[in-house]
């Protein structure tokens, strides 16, 4: 070993780290050498030497009560959270839709019914006939009627259901698909955001939805959200979302949580060049 | 129980055990924000929002750190928000706060009061990356891979930092002194 690597190991000898074996090496070494037997002494007087300068500062009692009280505010705000979160969901069972809602439910019912019995007794025909098809683009029409108006609503329990609603269609119409970029970038409920952001996951094969993405991430305030967005992006495969989860990444204030998850959505796109 | 042990139970939603881990660390990590900014106040601040990241983040925790190099890594990020840049380098007070004793020193060479006192300047003049990995080291006592898990960096890096901070601490020291060392 030369004397770099044995200059190198002198702070943890004098901390006294070595490992046996280590330590071994390192006398052996001095025993020869008398520039590190030098640079040990040295070394050695500064080590001690800093031991007046460690602090014996003992914290103030205050601070563990406020730690204390931090720490029961932490804990009552986890359980309203908790409350909330089963309130919330009985609330959504049992709370009724509003009555158009229902309508609008029962009316898409007797369509559905209607269409399944059609299909049932009719002879079949060897492709789909105009009138079911004509009836099936009614049903989804009546599906993103609903689900636009849900979204609409002031209630964030309602937009939640438009969310909903918006996932279940087959088809995406590009007015849901905006409503659901819109609620995912300006909605002023989490939530609603939240859940958003899981239903474009449908479409994220959708140019609108590929072409809105990096700008949806960039106005998001949200870490929650921001991790939702990341991990869309990440499905989406999109390499030109890589400089919006850049700057994501440089933003001093983004939650660090966030900037790491940006950062591993870069390397999983595999984009090439600085990261930093 | 362990400090790793203590934080998962954290992590899995029993909070009011970090309680413990404040009892064990909030010391320490109270004199590393003292050695950085020579204010008591802020520093007091700077231990509360560090544990307090320590909830809000408590997800986040990977158990292949000790749990001390992980909460050093909040707390440098802390300070280096609280100073509000995101270099990656910490600011050094223009004045190193005084040891509240001198009877720590055991050593007989500095015992003199003015040495000490020129060793605290050969300190203070260190470039502030260099003088973090000596506080980081000597003062907490924190192990080589500890401190890379808090400066993201490589093990063999932090030893070959702390060798250079010591060497250079020492040039500034004897040349202090009036001695010159190779």
């Amino acid at each position: 070993m030369n004397c770099e690597n044995i200059r190198e190991q002198l702070p943890e000898c004098l901390a006294g780290r070595l490992t046996d074996k280590a330590r071994e090496i390192l006398i052996e070494h001095l025993e020869t050498c008398s520039g590190c037997r030098a640079e040990l002494a040295h070394l050695g007087i500064v080590w001690r030497g800093l031991e007046a300068l460690k602090l014996a500062d003992e914290p103030a009692p205050a601070m563990k009560e406020r730690f204390q009280a931090t720490l029961a505010a932490f804990e009552a705000g986890l359980e309203q959270g908790r409350q909330a979160a089963a309130a919330a969901r009985v609330t959504a069972l049992r709370q009724a839709p509003p009555r158009w809602a229902w309508q609008l439910a029962a009316g898409l019912a007797v369509l559905a019914i209607g269409l399944i019995a059609g299909r049932a007794l009719a002879p079949r025909p060897a492709e789909t006939s105009p009138e079911i098809a004509h009836l099936q683009g009614q049903v989804e029409s009546l599906h993103q009627l609903v689900a636009l108006s849900l979204l609409q609503q002031q209630s964030p329990a309602s937009r939640l259901q438009g969310v909903t609603f918006a996932y279940q269609m087959t088809q995406p119409d590009p007015k849901v698909v905006q409503a659901l970029l819109y609620a995912a970038g300006h909605d002023s409920n989490v939530n609603v955001r939240l859940s958003a952001v899981d239903a474009l996951e449908k479409y994220v094969t959708d140019p609108d939805v590929r072409r809105a993405l990096p700008a949806t991430l960039a106005m998001q305030d949200s870490p929650l959200a921001q991790v939702a967005l990341i991990d869309l992006v990440v499905k989406s495969k999109d390499r030109d979302c890589a400089p919006a989860l850049r700057r994501l990444v440089s933003r001093p204030e983004a939650d660090d949580a966030v900037r790491q998850r940006a950062q591993w959505a870069i390397a999983e796109l595999g984009v090439k060049g600085e990261s930093q | 129980m362990e400090d790793e042990q203590i934080m998962r139970q954290v992590r899995d939603g029993e909070v009011n055990r970090l309680e413990v881990l404040f009892d064990r660390h909030h010391r320490a990590l109270l004199h590393y924000f003292l050695h950085l900014t020579a204010n008591r106040a802020e520093s007091e601040d700077l231990v509360q929002e560090v544990f307090f990241r320590v909830l809000k983040y408590r997800r986040s925790y990977q158990t292949e750190n000790t749990f001390r190099a992980w909460l050093f890594q909040i707390g440098r990020n802390a300070y280096l928000d609280h100073i509000g840049k995101r270099k990656n380098e910490v600011a050094w007070p223009a004045e190193a706060p005084e040891a509240a004793s001198a009877e720590a020193a055991p050593d007989r060479l500095m015992e003199d009061k003015q040495e000490t006192a020129l060793l605290r300047q050969a300190l203070a003049g260190l470039p502030p990356e260099k003088r973090e990995v000596l506080v980081m080291s000597r003062f907490l006592e924190l192990k080589y891979e500890e401190i890379a898990a808090a400066l993201q960096c490589e093990v063999g890096t932090v030893k070959v930092r702390v060798y250079r901070a010591l060497h250079e601490l020492g040039d500034r020291f004897f040349a202090l002194r009036g001695e010159t060392l190779s």
